[in-house]
């Protein structure tokens, strides 16, 4: 009973910051939760610039961190699909009889003219190892308590130098990013409109994205369904399949 | 008195061969190089004003009504209905000819990299009797309507190492603000007489080109040819008014309210102008030099009709006589010389296809230059009358001196 009442009293003298969960932590848990290991999704992007408002539709499926294929099935774009592999990026067009790779300068096209770029899609889900991270402070979002963090690249292979983002305490869910440049130039916001669950899984239905390069333009990301862990065909994520 | 001075005059210029025929064609290559350059000016900015007409805005020219306020932005979106268009058109007078056409933005993709160019949807019925296709296209043949077929400017298919038959996949931005993208295959080798748009145009069957661009039954823009005779800027008012009672108003207007394409077709007129001037002034410089320099280096001769009794009054009009008959020989000879040359080469015309190679202007590579008979007499009366005039001041200069301070002069 004596020693009991000793590593109590040990635990009690304890700084706070032996019980605090690390940056990195953190981060590495959100993308973990932002990450499936295969999931069937239907989707929706509001885009809006200077001349309107448009929808693009789609489906995607992904399987882990690194593979995901999107297929537009909007009128406009019908039939496109993006496909990420491990390494690369390709589009898939019904009236062109190659794969397009995209690389280097084009990837920061934004996709189907959204603000959302294909670099934002190759960028890793690791940024745990990838970045320097620093928990700065506690903000609500939403309703929800979220911490602050700041992360800076270590390495140069991320699509943003610096970045700000919000994550939620409860459910580590990002829902807010800011995203810099090396210099500390706003590049691209995101932020969380709508948190709701779907098939007993909470995360984000409507995600607005903003490229500050782009003047008056935002794209509204929305999740209609998601099917997580489902079984997928090895098929979907080839080359070959992907112009069937 | 003046029938002696005149032939005493005629008398110094065949005395000194030499020295009258050295003035003389000093004078001649004087008047020869403005003829010329006058004529290659000329030339500029025709072919400017035709290049402008044919590949850039025509006569007239539609658009849709917000175009020119987004242009900065690529907008495909913006598009003229060609059938509201052509009924326009057919119910307005002093129209010869007039084409739909789509120009946008695109990259060539070839093993994961991409080339700039710029597409051109075209009806390529239609262009035959608005541009020489003929002429245009030096290898293969033109694509058909509803075929992923193209022709491609020959400096951009060297630069990027294509030939006929082969297959070109483009990416470009659509009408909905996506991206599409399309396999072509060439079907033929364009030489555009515009270096710019040899170098990046491909041009498409307009239908193929509406939908990679999603603008069905629509187009960027129509040119329109007007006829001989009828003023351009009252055809564009009458189908501004045709479009307007329809109720499908367009954005109407003639070349010269194309604000920046005319605009520029103005400032380089202005630039060549002022390039002529400095010319000008240089060839008016050779022509008073060699006059005073042949009057001055006389100052020994001068002293001595001095003193066999000529008086200043005489001696400056036989100069001015001298003067004058030199440069009405030596000018008629290079006004002439210049006229045959700038006929020979407004035929044959000059090549400046590797020298315009990545120029970004609305000049052919080839340059024909054209004779203007005003100018060409204007050449000749100011040639004569300059160097009459160069002969003033050193002969009154030299019939104010004395005759033993004259001969002095070595």
């Amino acid at each position: 009973m004596k020693n009991k009442l000793i590593i109590f009293a040990l635990i009690l003298l304890l700084p706070a910051s032996a019980f605090a969960i690390s940056g990195e932590e953190i981060v590495r848990k959100a993308d973990d939760k932002a990450t499936y290991d295969s999931a069937e999704m239907a989707g929706e992007m509001r885009i809006t610039d200077r001349f309107g408002t448009k929808t693009s539709t789609f489906n995607s499926w992904s399987r882990g961190e690194n593979e995901s294929l999107i297929e537009f099935t909007s009128l406009a774009e019908r039939g496109q699909k993006v496909l990420r592999t491990e390494n690369e990026i390709y589009l898939y067009y019904p009236d062109a009889e190659e794969l397009i790779r995209m690389q280097g300068s084009a990837l920061r096209q934004g996709m189907l003219g959204s603000d959302i770029s294909y670099e934002d899609m190759t960028g890793g889900k690791d940024r745990a190892s990838q970045y320097k991270i620093e928990v700065t402070g506690s903000e609500t979002i939403l309703g929800r308590d979220c911490w602050v963090l700041s992360l800076e690249a270590r390495t140069r292979s991320v699509p943003y130098p610096k970045e700000t983002v919000w994550i939620d305490k409860q459910d580590y869910i990002v829902m807010k990013g800011e995203y810099f440049t090396k210099s500390g130039r706003l590049l691209k916001e995101m932020e969380v409109l709508e948190l709701g669950e779907i098939d007993g899984i909470t995360l984000a239905l409507e995600t607005k994205i903003s490229d500050k390069m782009k003047r008056d333009s935002d794209t509204i990301l929305i999740v209609k369904d998601l099917k997580a862990n489902v079984a997928l065909d090895d098929a979907i994520f080839s080359l070959e399949e992907l112009s069937w | 008195m003046t029938l002696r001075i005149a032939r005493t005059a005629f008398k110094n210029i065949a005395r000194n061969k030499r020295r009258s025929i050295l003035s003389g064609a000093a004078i001649a290559v004087a008047a020869m190089s403005i003829v010329i350059l006058f004529a290659f000016i000329g030339g500029m900015s025709k072919d400017m004003e035709n290049n402008l007409r044919s590949y850039y805005t025509g006569d007239v020219n539609i658009r849709n009504v917000d175009y020119e306020e987004y242009e900065r932005f690529n907008p495909v979106h913006l598009t003229v209905n060609i059938d509201d268009a052509e009924s326009a058109i057919s119910n307005t007078e002093g129209i010869n000819a007039w084409v739909p056409r789509t120009t946008f933005g695109t990259s060539i993709y070839i093993d994961g990299t991409n080339h700039a160019a710029v597409g051109v949807g075209a009806d390529f019925e239609r262009e035959a009797g608005y541009i020489d296709l003929e002429e245009i296209v030096k290898a293969g043949r033109l694509p058909e309507a509803g075929k992923n077929e193209m022709i491609m400017g020959t400096v951009l298919a060297e630069n990027l190492h294509f030939s006929i038959g082969d297959k070109v996949t483009i990416m470009t931005m659509t009408a909905s603000r996506g991206t599409n993208a399309m396999t072509l295959e060439i079907t033929g080798l364009a030489a555009f007489p515009v270096a710019a748009l040899n170098s990046n145009n491909l041009w498409i069957p307009l239908d193929r080109v509406q939908h990679l661009l999603q603008t069905p039954e629509a187009a960027q823009q129509i040119m329109i040819e007007t006829a001989e005779g009828y003023n351009r800027s009252k055809v564009a008012e009458n189908i501004s008014a045709a479009l307007t009672a329809a109720g499908t108003p367009g954005d109407v207007n003639d070349m010269e309210n194309m604000s920046l394409m005319f605009g520029m077709l103005k400032l380089a007129d202005m630039i060549y102008n002022v390039i002529a001037a400095f010319f000008f002034i240089l060839g008016s410089t050779v022509i008073i030099n060699t006059t005073m320099m042949v009057i001055f280096e006389r100052m020994r001769e001068i002293g001595t009709l001095s003193a066999l009794g000529m008086h200043g009054k005489e001696l400056v009009r036989l100069f001015l006589l001298e003067g004058a008959f030199i440069s009405a020989v030596g000018a008629a000879a290079g006004v002439v010389l210049g006229i045959i040359i700038t006929l020979y080469l407004g035929r044959v015309g000059i090549d400046f296809t590797d020298a315009m190679q990545g120029v970004d202007m609305e000049i052919s590579a080839m340059m024909y230059p054209v004779l203007s008979i005003p100018k060409t007499i204007f050449v000749y009366f100011y040639s004569v009358i300059i160097a009459c005039l160069a002969t003033l001041v050193p002969s009154r200069k030299a019939s104010r001196i004395q005759p033993v301070e004259a001969l002095r002069y070595i």
